[in-house]
């Protein structure tokens, strides 16, 4: 959309071909790219064959490229939308009655969705529970959000490219581009449940942008690292993404009300998403417990270029959010896999009646990438960690190199893979571990199912259990962002 | 005043949004002959296959150019192609 704006604002007149569902983001797009009554013409996803397709569309696209301009698209302005600071007087009541009000879409069946929640009741965020959230910070209330620290991103698929941010860099948030406040945060945070103490990851949030991703973010996942996570209270044992802790349950929430209130997400209307993520599910945080790390393991703030005593969130390394792919096994089995060398994984890995350590991993990742690509985050006790310690896995950049070959596999193969068609740009990119374009390469040649890199695909996160079981979602390393800097 | 009849100031959560200057459509040429027109190919490709063949096929005294990536983000033209481009069709995507 910004590049057909950018043509018709160059006088070279376009039309684009969407899909109805995407009508109302066509539209309101239209208006945000500064070209209004953009020509679109929709085609249907559903017609016989492509070849029908083409011959209904013909006509309405040469029309729509040729068609004098009406009065209308003559026009020339300024869209300008201004929100006030106070949203509502009045009282609690009736302010629970407003900011729980919803509305009619269209797009979704014409189900009632929220306008300024993420569907659940909220907080009310009055003048006096927002000034006490603002006392978890430093940072004034009318300071725009900004990064606060030089930072490289990465890009993914056909388009992928490094880009490089500057510290003070304005954070936007998708998918309207809007800039925020720490007060406007604030208010978000209060509506989330968060306490004051809870601010500094809920401003590292809002600076990550705050789960909105390109606009179809769903809120975020995040994770964090360092001594916050006892001083706030989040639950790093049983139950780590269960409910009832206060921390793990607000602070992910505030993702999905940053992406509806900041982001201006209204599906539909602003932004197409699929499903969602039952994962993230609208905001999803948790912390690593570092205190149960083997000898040379580093935490996740260390591994992301920060000391051992700063506190960070990282964000991005969900992936798709995928849950419990691959195997699974009762944590007695594993139990007595290590202990005497029998079960089930005790027979798979051919060890029966010799005790431990054995590589747990053999076994995870056995046919891990059958219809899967990409890497994948573990989280798991201390018991399982120590165990791959001392099997020989001395560093966690160990783990990752090892999962990441276990995952390589013959070009004939890859090429039956559902995302790569997308990834590759239909094939015409250059394949990474050769250096080769994909066209180029044998059939026999090995490429890894599993991600690009090992620490970018692959991540271990502790918690603090005795149980061992091990749980795994999408998503390796991602991009990380200083807690401390908004204390 | 009693405490259920108090009235609260409420803040707004919404970001703040730029203001955008908006702009008219770019004039339409009355006709594609003897034009060039820049097909730019965003996936989808069992529509652009056949609508590629049947626009050169049924318009052959349009002058027509192409560009194709397997992605929402499209190849763009470079300043000095968009200096002969007299129209453009994206599709399919928003």
């Amino acid at each position: 959309m910004p590049y057909l704006a950018g043509l018709e604002k160059e006088g070279i007149p376009t039309v684009l071909i969407n899909f109805g569902e995407e009508t109302g983001k066509v539209e309101h797009d239209s208006t945000l790219y500064g070209v209004p009554k953009l020509r679109h013409i929709v085609a249907s996803r559903n017609s016989v064959g492509g070849v029908t397709e083409a011959e209904i569309l013909v006509k309405p696209v040469l029309e729509a490229l040729t068609r004098p301009l009406s009065d209308e698209e003559k026009e020339s302005g300024i869209w300008e939308p201004h929100e006030p600071r106070i949203l509502f007087e009045g009282t609690l009541p009736e302010a629970e009655e407003f900011y729980n009000q919803t509305e009619n879409i269209p797009g979704i069946l014409n189900a009632p969705f929220s306008k300024y929640t993420d569907g659940l009741p909220v907080v009310i965020p009055t003048e006096e529970r927002v000034a006490e959230m603002l006392k978890g910070t430093s940072h004034k209330p009318d300071e725009i959000i900004t990064l606060q620290r030089d930072m490289v991103m990465d890009g993914f698929g056909p388009v992928e490219s490094t880009t490089t941010r500057k510290k003070g860099d304005v954070v936007n948030f998708m998918p309207m581009y809007r800039t925020a406040t720490v007060e406007q945060v604030a208010v978000n945070a209060v509506m989330a449940g968060c306490k004051p103490e809870y601010f500094p990851v809920v401003l590292a949030i809002a600076e990550s942008g705050g789960g909105t991703g390109d606009g179809r973010g769903g809120g975020g996942g995040f994770i964090v690292s360092g001594p916050i996570y006892k001083e706030i209270g989040m639950n790093v044992t049983n139950s780590i993404f269960g409910p009832g802790n206060p921390a793990n349950k607000t602070i992910g929430r505030v993702g999905s009300l940053l992406w509806r209130n900041l982001g201006g997400y209204k599906e539909t209307v602003t932004t197409i998403t699929t499903l969602g993520s039952p994962v993230t599910n609208g905001g999803f945080i948790f912390a690593e417990y570092t205190e149960g790390l083997p000898e040379g393991w580093k935490g996740l703030n260390e591994e992301m270029g920060f000391r051992e005593d700063e506190s960070i969130i990282m964000t991005g390394a969900m992936g798709m959010g995928e849950w419990g792919i691959g195997q699974s096994n009762a944590p007695g089995v594993y139990r007595s896999l290590q202990r005497t060398g029998h079960g089930a994984i005790a027979r798979f890995l051919d060890v029966k009646g010799i005790p431990g350590p054995h590589n747990y991993l053999e076994y995870l990742a056995k046919d891990a990438w059958a219809t899967r690509d990409g890497g994948f985050t573990l989280v798991m006790p201390p018991q399982i960690a120590q165990d791959l310690c001392d099997y020989g896995f001395k560093t966690k950049d160990s783990i990752y190199e090892w999962i990441w070959k276990k995952s390589f596999e013959p070009v004939s193969k890859f090429r039956m893979r559902g995302a790569q068609d997308f990834i590759t740009n239909g094939w015409l990119g250059i394949e990474k571990t050769s250096g080769k374009p994909w066209k180029e390469l044998p059939e026999d040649y090995m490429v890894p199912a599993g991600g690009d890199n090992p620490f970018a695909s692959y991540n271990i996160l502790l918690c603090n259990m005795e149980e061992t079981a091990c749980a795994r979602f999408g998503g390796g390393h991602g991009q990380a962002f200083s807690i401390d800097a908004w204390r | 005043m009693a405490g259920k009849d108090k009235v609260y100031k409420c803040l707004n959560p919404v970001g703040i949004q730029p203001p955008v200057k908006t702009s008219p459509l770019a004039p339409r040429p009355g006709n594609l002959d003897g034009k060039t027109v820049h097909l730019s190919i965003c996936g989808e490709a069992d529509i652009w296959v056949p609508l590629e063949k049947k626009l050169k096929a049924d318009y052959p005294n349009t002058n027509w150019s192409v560009k194709k990536r397997y992605h929402i983000v499209p190849m763009e033209l470079s300043e000095e192609e968009k200096k002969t481009t007299d129209a453009v069709i994206l599709g399919v995507c928003w």
